[in-house]
């Protein structure tokens, strides 16, 4: 009688469980989008589905942020592990991309009908050339940037007798000797020129090392034909650069993440970010604060362009997706002027795309919005990040002996680099 | 009948399935893992000794290992000083000493993120409560975080701090298990304070020592959230314990066979230190 029992109630679990699971079966297929979760690409998002299933009801996209975990990259990992990925995502972050196509979990766009006539009309070839695989397919559709530029306090530029914030190595020092100062006497400087996070986490870079080294060399990638491409004057140049700024106390040695904001707070005048700040800095500033943006500082004898990193986020279909297609047609619309547009008006992101500085569209946006402009200049002249798999390794190399020659001097810039170099040319590139 | 020989089976069926799924399973996986590269999204690919042979030349994997001794050395004696020592105070009839005792116990409760976060701010090289403190007293101020000499030091400091109340209560328990008499026969003789604590008290709660030594060292050896939040291991790795290293091989750069067998050698690190402090603990009883 006992047994009976267990037996029924496991029984029950059973079909508690399989109800479970055929209530999330889908009746016809859909395609299945997902987008980054900040509110305003949420909202972005809603209104791009909303047009697309109106205009193709036999074709309708279901729609979802990517769901909430410690970060969307954990996310995309364990969907594509557990094969529960969507058809169609637009927040891959490009350093990201070389690992799953050699894993073949993505669909390659140029196996597309219509996809190079696409891709060329939206992108210069530069940019095509960075967004190609190893395997020499491409796997994802350039979206949108977020281009690194020096943000700097306008009242202390001008404060500091400068009419314009110091755009050459030479002329930071200059203003940094300037403003570095011991404001309570204690021995100890409390007031620098800049700021940048001293922890040894690898994408910590892309905020320091990596904007000035694309600055100082024109762009020219860290890794190619699977090797170290940085062992380089420019790569020593920005290590002796940053070294200076530590050594001299212009930025702190120490982590400012725990007070309150050091750049709105007057503590330091500059750092390097994007555009995000802008927001931030419009709801916290205080009251004159008058902020201002301005490209990577540069070796004196550079002769440009100046570019920038990126933070390049891309769209990608994963291998799960039944009708490759269609999820094209779908990105097609994503990115199509209208919706670039809807997008830079909604997020402050700027759409990937070659016209950004031509077409009247944007071009009326940016008058009407002059503090945005600084950026989609600078669109031209960014870079992502490498095609590797090991990417992660690489900065956290380059980060290692960052620390080492530029936090703590232990380390010349130019062992540092060597080292950096050959430490990466042993990662199986 | 039939129905009595299938019960039991019945019985420890969950506890089995619990046992294969989530120990043996993973256990044996990550052996077979060893000798193997994974990145997880990729089929495994089998690389004989390979990650083996990486281990032996992983200096930074030695420098994690280094590290997490270093943290043990000063970790340990530090928790059962000052465990002992509260304890002592707290098993005096001393003024509100409930209060006291529920004080101490509260960081043991309290999320280890959220004591790190704190800590990290009281570290802070400028604007940190300890710096203040000295500069206010005329001294210098010490990197607590940012010198690479110190780092490991100030998180053992942190880690005892969070960890003291659980070894305050047990030692606590020791003390009340030592006969009141023992104390008495030696006030008789004249004994002092000093006299009956190191001849009565150390070795009447000599097994809840040896219980708070095995303990803290196990506890030790999983060092992680500390460095992961407040140094990220820095600086100059000097922060950097094994199974942060360990997990930054798997969860940051996904190699999962690599990241099995340095789980797999740091497991007989443990296993062997563990045994040497049985053997130690044996040897004294």
């Amino acid at each position: 009688m006992h047994i009976v029992k267990i037996n029924i109630f496991i029984g029950i679990l059973f079909y508690i469980f399989i109800g479970c699971s055929s209530s999330n079966e889908k009746k016809e297929y859909e395609l299945l989008y997902w987008s980054s979760n900040n509110s305003q690409e949420i909202e972005f998002a809603k209104i791009v589905i909303s047009q697309w299933n109106e205009m193709h009801p036999e074709a309708k996209v279901q729609y979802q942020p990517v769901p909430e975990g410690q970060s969307s990259e954990e996310i995309i990992l364990a969907a594509v592990v557990g094969e529960t990925t969507p058809d169609v995502y637009s927040n891959m972050w490009q350093g990201d991309v070389e690992i799953y196509a050699e894993s073949g979990s993505l669909v390659a766009f140029d196996t597309l009908d219509g996809f190079n006539e696409f891709i060329y009309d939206r992108c210069d070839t530069s940019v095509m050339i960075e967004n190609t695989s190893l395997d020499n397919h491409i796997y994802q559709i350039p979206w949108k940037i977020n281009p690194i530029l020096m943000i700097y306090n306008k009242n202390h530029i001008k404060n500091l007798g400068l009419d314009h914030a110091p755009s050459t190595y030479d002329e930071f020092f200059d203003a940094a000797e300037k403003f570095k100062k011991d404001k309570d006497g204690d021995g100890y400087i409390d007031q620098w020129f800049g700021y940048s996070e001293v922890l040894v986490t690898w994408w910590q870079r892309f905020f320091d090392f990596y904007p000035l080294y694309l600055a100082a060399s024109s762009g020219q990638p860290l890794i190619k034909n699977n090797k170290a491409d940085f062992d380089n004057e420019y790569a020593v140049n920005v290590f002796k650069f940053l070294r200076e700024l530590y050594k001299q106390k212009y930025f702190p040695q120490e982590r400012l993440a725990t007070r309150e904001d050091p750049f709105l707070s007057g503590t330091i005048v500059t750092r390097f970010t994007g555009p995000w700040e802008i927001s931030h800095a419009e709801k916290y500033k205080p009251d004159g604060f008058e902020y201002g943006f301005q490209h990577i500082p540069v070796p004196a004898n550079s002769k440009g362009p100046i570019y920038t990193y990126g933070d390049p986020k891309n769209i990608v279909i994963f291998n799960t997706c039944k009708k490759p297609n269609l999820a094209f047609q779908f990105a097609k619309f994503l990115t199509s002027k209208k919706n670039d547009f809807q997008l830079l008006k909604l997020t402050s992101q700027y759409p990937r795309r070659k016209d950004l500085l031509t077409d009247s569209l944007f071009v009326k946006y940016f008058e009407k919005n002059p503090e945005l402009r600084v950026f989609a200049e600078q669109a031209k002249y960014v870079r992502g990040t490498d095609a590797s798999s090991v990417l992660k390794e690489v900065f956290d190399i380059i980060s290692q002996e960052y620390e080492a020659c530029v936090i703590y001097g232990t380390k010349t810039p130019e062992e540092a680099i060597k080292d950096a170099a050959f430490a990466v040319n042993l990662l199986n590139l | 009948m039939k129905t009595r020989k299938i019960t039991p089976y019945l019985l420890v069926a969950p506890y089995i399935l619990h046992f294969v799924i989530f120990v043996a399973f993973p256990v044996i996986f990550s052996i077979v893992l060893t000798f193997h590269k994974w990145n997880i999204i990729s089929p495994m690919k089998f690389s004989g000794l390979d990650n083996y042979i990486r281990l032996f030349n992983d200096t930074l994997f030695l420098k994690s290992i280094m590290n997490t001794f270093v943290f043990l050395i000063i970790h340990i004696p530090l928790q059962i000083f000052v465990a002992l020592i509260l304890a002592e105070i707290l098993n005096q009839k001393i003024f509100m000493r409930g209060f006291f005792r529920a004080a101490f116990f509260m960081p043991v409760v309290v999320s280890g993120v959220v004591v790190t976060m704190l800590w990290q701010q009281m570290f802070a090289f400028d604007t940190g409560l300890l710096n203040r403190v000295l500069t206010t007293i005329g001294l210098d101020k010490v990197g607590w975080l940012v010198d690479p000499d110190i780092a490991m030091s100030s998180i053992a400091v942190m880690a005892t701090w969070k960890n003291v109340g659980l070894y305050v209560i047990l030692f606590l328990v020791g003390l009340q298990t030592v006969p009141p008499h023992y104390y008495e026969a030696a006030d008789l003789e004249g004994a002092n304070r000093f006299q009956k604590f190191f001849y009565i008290t150390l070795p009447m709660i000599k097994p809840t020592m040896f219980m708070v030594i095995i303990l803290s060292t196990i506890g030790g050896f999983s060092l992680f959230i500390e460095p992961y939040i407040m140094t990220g291991g820095g600086p100059l790795n000097s922060t950097i314990s094994a199974v942060l290293y360990i997990y930054k091989q798997g969860f940051f750069y996904y190699h999962m066979g690599y990241a099995s067998t340095l789980g797999l050698f740091f497991a007989l690190i443990i296993l062997i230190v563990i045994v040497i402090q049985k053997k130690f603990i044996e040897r004294e009883k």
